[in-house]
Parts: structure tokens; sequence; C-alpha cells
């Protein structure tokens, strides 16, 4: 067992990020941290396997004070997965990406490969020990990270968010290791953003601003309407629904059920009012592209009016779309049109996962106003134009003369995004917009880009985060190896989970549970 | 994100320079230099030649991959070759030695970065970096941190095509707001700097993100060993490498 007593902590010696945390993992159980962005989650996380060590407070491993320990005591008592496999993948070849750990344990080759073997089994991916990680979808180099932390054998371990960046389907398989390996008596701490992660909990804890705010049982959780504003799920769809069906009596693991869930699904009506089709503004036609042999896409066509979602498996050929699309990757055949005219760079906005990509000014209203000024909107223009678009977005104006990278993560987002509205481009492409914000966060980022396209312009999403984005949007396209294969309208797909597994997906949560609803209404 | 196949880098395969040991692998590539070098002309550069269509097949390297892989390096040896052979002092005109000689270091150099293709081409980055933390370890005894160095040697290595989708993403993002990164020289050098600000940020990030990864499994410098003995054919190969340098140097 691992425990945090009385801990606080700070980077700069002036704030605190956790104040008085007293926190225990034990072994076997599986405990969900939730809280809103900036909350002090990661750094809790951190405390425990001993890579960021309290300001005050001590740490305990199994009884025993290890606040001065070394390093290694307690990152081999507690392995630790994060969010961005990039960031945490080593080598070159699974195995060796496996072999990590331990060869650092000091154990010896037969039993490095034994425990590599084992690792690679209890994730089943035994046939990536042979493959290059650099060739791996993101979803694989993940589970090869999970692989990698297990192979150490710890007794406990912290998941920061390692599901954010995955589709739906790893997401199932990650899910079943860590039930494995809870079952097995680790003892588990996930931090969490959605409501997915509940079911599987056998105690949940809500950080706000620093301090432990509420402790409990999931259910207690769900019917607890103060402490699930508190952890951010108060605006998760999933959770939403979980807690209608707790607060009717059912218990945790039977609300999960689809056909249990699709009950209480359908009390949000979706944003988006489907009057009539939106005109068609951004089309892709017949777009070829390839990387040396590889064909990423192969005659794919599109035509996006409203809020169109693009959806498809890792390797489906989205991103390169996207790029199609903006105008920024020269297709070998086909083309991108906006309005009828070839799209040129810089008439289409397009908006990365991580905002840094896009900022480059030294401050942040130069760089909110980049766009407007390249279109030439005079200097005092742009000026005015970047003040309002940024105070939309809800940037404080005493940012405006920061430098951009100087900002917090959810800042940052918003100048990034500011930066892209900024330009008034008549139609704009979003890859993975939503990946590690919060909830309220998301449903935030939701409302702005459903107000973009209300307000006329073409928009496009591409997202892993299928089942919340299906409430504000128009229209779905379902990408299958460098082709779009299929269109529905979001409402169709958000009760047809057929359609995503025609597109080799595996359908969120809550379409399944509608549609699980329309087959057995009785159930 | 449009890769180019790049002369030199792994190629994944099976060939028999796929499976001979990375140490192996570098200490041939030590004996090819020399041999190179040493080689007499005409008969013992013959020898080299025949001794690097053999690498090229038993890697299942193209010669049109050597000869892509010098195209960086065209111009400097035509060059030399031609200021080799013109003659502008004393006697004008070109001299038939001057061109032989420059002719043979251009032919030398060729045949090294054929040598050098194939192992590049055969071995992983890791394999590389494992295989000269083991040629080195006896610098451990002098207080060298070989395992440290073999790491930070690997990770490099790994993290080149990594920084290059990294710029190919920042350049794509920024061409989409309407930035100008190509065109008259000005503009590509602003271009470039404007790129290079958001790149230096998200690399450094990266770095210590990673170097918390590592430390978080444990990493100390110190690792097991997964070196394998020599087999039978990697004995066989350096046999055959030694006896071929030396019949290079001494014919």
């Amino acid at each position: 067992m691992v425990e945090l007593r009385d801990v606080s902590f700070s980077y700069d010696a002036e704030k605190n990020v956790l104040e008085h945390v007293s926190f225990g993992l034990r072994p076997g159980e599986h405990v969900v941290l939730l809280g809103r962005n900036g909350s002090g989650k990661s750094t809790l996380g951190r405390l425990l396997n001993g890579s960021l060590r309290p300001s005050s407070g001590t740490v305990l491993l199994d009884g025993v004070d290890v606040t001065g320990a070394p390093r290694g005591v307690l990152a081999r008592a507690a392995g630790y997965v994060r969010q961005d496999p990039l960031a945490q993948i080593v080598s070159d070849l699974g195995f060796d990406e496996v072999a990590f750990g331990p060869r650092n344990l000091g154990l010896s080759p037969a039993e490095v490969r034994e425990r590599v073997e084992e690792a690679l089994a209890a994730c089943g991916i035994a046939p990536l020990a042979r493959r290059l990680t650099s060739e791996l979808s993101g979803g694989q180099q993940q589970l090869l990270a999970l692989a990698g932390a297990l192979a150490m054998r710890p007794a406990h371990l912290v998941l920061d968010e390692a599901d954010a960046h995955l589709d739906q389907a790893t997401r199932t398989r990650l899910r079943a290791v860590v039930r494995t390996a809870v079952a097995r008596g680790a003892g588990v701490l996930e931090i969490a953003h959605s409501g997915e992660a509940l079911p599987d909990a056998t105690r949940v804890i809500v950080l706000s601003a620093g301090r432990l705010a509420w402790e409990g049982s999931p259910e207690a959780l769900l019917r607890d309407p103060a402490a699930l504003a508190a952890s951010g799920l108060e605006s998760d769809p999933v959770a939403a629904a979980l807690s209608r069906a707790v607060a009717s009596g059912h218990g945790l693991a039977q609300a999960a059920r689809p056909e249990v869930l699709g009950r209480f699904a359908e009390k949000d009506a979706p944003l988006a009012v489907v009057s009539r089709p939106a005109r068609e503004r951004l089309v892709a036609r017949d777009v070829a592209v390839s990387y040396g042999d590889v064909e990423a896409l192969r005659g794919a066509s599109l035509g996006a009016g409203g809020l169109t979602l693009l959806l498809g498996a890792s390797g489906s050929g989205k991103t390169t779309l996207a790029r199609v699309l903006a105008g920024v990757l020269d297709p070998d055949a086909g083309e991108a049109s906006l309005d009828g005219a070839r799209v040129r760079p810089g008439t289409v906005g397009l908006s990365f996962q991580r905002p840094e990509d896009q900022l480059f000014c030294e401050t942040v209203l130069d760089d909110v106003a980049y766009g407007p000024r390249a279109r030439g909107a005079g200097e005092d223009g742009a000026r005015e134009l970047a003040r309002s678009v940024a105070t939309r977005l809800g940037v404080d104006e005493e940012l405006l003369g920061r430098s951009p990278f100087s900002l917090s993560g959810g800042q940052m987002r918003r100048v990034a995004l500011a930066g892209v509205m900024a330009a008034r481009p008549a139609a704009y492409v979003f890859d993975e917009p939503s990946a590690g914000l919060d909830a309220p966060g998301r449903a935030e980022l939701a409302r702005t880009v459903r107000g973009i396209a209300d307000e006329g312009a073409a928009v496009v999403v591409i997202t892993h985060d299928a089942g919340e984005w299906l409430d504000v949007a128009d229209g779905v396209a379902f990408m299958r190896v460098g082709r779009v294969t299929a269109r529905a309208s979001a409402r169709e797909a958000r009760r047809s989970p057929e359609l995503f597994e025609a597109a080799g997906l595996e359908a969120p949560l809550l379409v399944r549970a509608r549609s699980a609803r329309e087959v057995s209404p009785r159930a | 994100m449009r890769r180019r196949e790049v002369p030199g880098a792994y190629v994944r395969g099976d060939s028999l320079a796929h499976r001979l040991d990375a140490r192996v692998k570098i200490v041939l590539l030590v004996l090819a230099t020399v041999a190179t070098f040493a080689a007499s002309v005409p008969s013992g550069l013959a020898i080299v030649l025949a001794g690097l269509v053999c690498a090229l097949a038993a890697s299942r390297t193209s010669p049109l991959t050597v000869l892509r892989g010098l195209r960086p390096a065209a111009l400097v040896l035509g060059f030399s070759v031609l200021a080799n052979a013109v003659v502008l002092v004393g006697q004008p005109g070109i001299s038939t030695d001057g061109l032989g000689r420059s002719v043979t270091a251009v032919a030398r150099i060729i045949l090294l970065v054929g040598f050098a293709l194939t192992l590049s081409s055969t071995t992983m980055p890791t394999d590389v970096a494992a295989a000269l933390a083991s040629l080195m370890s006896p610098l451990a005894r002098l207080g060298v941190p070989v395992g440290g160095i073999a790491t930070a040697t690997s990770v490099a290595l790994r993290f080149i095509p990594i920084t290059a989708d990294e710029v190919e993403r920042i350049r794509c993002a920024q061409r989409a707001r309407g930035a100008v990164l190509e065109g008259s020289l000005a503009a590509t050098l602003r271009g470039w700097r404007q790129v290079l600000v958001p790149l230096v940020v998200a690399l450094l990030r990266r770095a210590d993100d990673l170097a918390e990864a590592m430390s978080d499994r444990c990493y100390t410098g110190e690792q097991t060993s997964m070196a394998e003995p020599l087999r039978p054919r990697d004995w066989a190969a350096l046999a055959l490498a030694a006896v071929w340098a030396l019949a290079a140097a001494l014919l």
C-alpha cells in the first residue's frame, strides 16, 4: 500500500498545487481520481510513484516512511502510464521497449525475457514484440507502454488519463487489462475525465483546487450532485445517464449495461437542430495521397456543410484528409475545394490537438491578430478583431501581452483557437480537439464549435470521443482504408452501432445503449 | 507528413546482413574502412569492390540506394575530381596524374558510403547503440558512462523521425493560419525561425517527459545486457572479413 499523509506540494514554492491531501492506495482496489483540469490530479499521481517529492507531509510504502528514500523505491512500487505514448516510448523494437524496465532492475537476461513475454501476453499484444515501435498505431503504442509498466510487476499502477488518445476499441482492451491486474491484486489509481471509468471503480476520489473534495463509492458519487459538479463529470453525458439510472434504483454494474443505460440516455436532446441539410461548402473529390509506397488516401470524397464528424480507425487516413481539406497538403490526385474554388493554405482554419503547434508570435495579442493581419485587415483592425475574438473565447485581458508559450494548457488552447477563428475562415478542420480536456472543457468547446457552424461555416471534426460530439454534429462520415465509406446524419448515427462496426470501430457506449433500447424496450 | 525514403535508414528485412550480430557488423565496418583506404590501385580496390558487392548482396541493398546516398555529396565529389584534374599553374591543361588520383580518392569514398549504408540499413539504431556500448565496455573501467552514452545515442536516433514529423505538423498548422513559410530567401529564413520557436518548446517538453518516463521505469544508466554470445556465422563473417581486408591491403 502506498499512502500520502497530509501531503502538500508546490512547483514554485508560492502556490500549493496540493494542500493537505491524505490518500492511500491499497492492493486490489481500483480508485478513480476525478477533478477539473488543473486540480492537481497528475501531481497526486506523481507523488505516489515518487517522481515528485512532497513539500510537506509524508509518503509511506507498506507502512514505512519513504519520503526521503531514493527515487527507485517508489518507482518500483508504482508503475506509471501517461497520456501520450510518444512521451514514454524509448526503444525501436516492441520487445526492447517492454524489456527496458526489467533491465533497469538488474534482472538476469532469462528473467527479463520471461517478464516481457508475460507482460505482452497480458496486454494481448504478443505479435508486437518484433515490430518497430514507430510503425505502430497510437493505440498499439499505448498498450505497449502499459506492458512496459506491467513487466516491472509493480504492486501499484497509476494511469494518468492513459486512454485520452485512444479509440473506443483500444479503450475497451485497456480496461480489460487493468481489470485483470486489479483482480490479481494490483492497486490501481486511474486519473479519468469521463464517466466511462466509473463502472470499474471500487472507490472514487475528487480533487478540487488541490484539496481532497470528496471520497466514496462510484454509486454515491452519481447520487450526489455537488460531488458530480466538483468532479467535472456533471457535463459528461455518460455520467449523466449513469446517474439517472442509479437514481432510479439500478446498481452501477447493471446501469452500465447498454440495454439498461439506453433507457436513461435519451433525456438530453442533441444541440444540433437539423432543419435542412446544410449546403456542402468544403468538398474533397477523389483525393489520393501516398507516402512512399503506403497509400494513405485512395480516392476519398467528402462534402461537408454544417458540422461533420469524420470518424475512422487509426490509419484510415483521417488526418491526411484533414490536411488536404485545409490546403496544406497537395494530393497526388483529386482536389479539395471551398465554395467551388480550390482550397489554398490559409482559407480553411486548421486546428490540431496540441495548441503549441500553431502558436508562434511573441505575445498572445500578436498571435491572435496574425490571421487577420495576413488577410490584410490592417494593424488596428487586426488587433481589434483579435481582442473581440479573445474575449469571446474567454481569454483574460491580462494575458494578451504575455508570451503564448507561458500560458497554462487550457488557456493556450483558447488562444490557439482564437488565432484560428480570428482569421474568419469560411471552413474549419479540427483534428482531435477535445483529447485531454475535462468534461466541462469539452462541453464548452463543443458549444463554441457548434456556434461556428451555426454562423454558416463548414466544420469538420476528427475525434475519438464520437459519443459526445454526436450530440452537436449534423452529419457523420466514416473512413476506412483511405476512403470515405459511409455517410449518415448524426441523428441516425446516434443509435446505429452497426455504422461504427462497418468502419472497423467500436461504437461509443451511449450509441450502443440507445440501440439496445430500441431492440429490447422492456429489457 | 510526406515521408521520403531516406537512403541508409533502417529497412526491415531478414537478409544475412540483418541476422549478423550488430557488434560484428560494426567491427566489419571498421575493417572495411581500413581496407578501403589501405587498398592499392587497382588490384586492392578491385578486391574491396568485390567485398562491397558481397555486402550489398548479403543485405539485399540496391546499388541505386548507394548512389542516392551519395547525392548530397555529389557536387563536392565532382568538384574535387575537376579541381585535381585541371591544372591552371605552370602548363595549363588536364593532368592525367591528378585525374587518376582524384578518381581513386572519390572511388574510395563511394565504396565507404556503400559499406556504411549496408550497416545502417540492416541494423536498428538501438542495436547500433547497444553494440557500441558493448564494444566500448572496457572504457567503463576508466569511469566512462558507457551505458548512458548508449541510451542517449539510441534515444537521439529514435527522435530524428519524430522531430521531422513535429516540424511537418507545425508547418502545416502555421501555413493553415496564412503564414508564408517559403518564397524569397528572407521569407524562408523568417519561416524557419517561426517554426523553430514552437519546435524547440515542443522538443524540450518532450525531452522532459521522456526523462521522467525513463526514471519512472527505474532507469539509472545501468542495465542488464541482453547481448547474446556470437554465433558461428558471426565468427565466420569476422574471419572472412579479416582475410579479405588483409588481401585488399597487401595485394
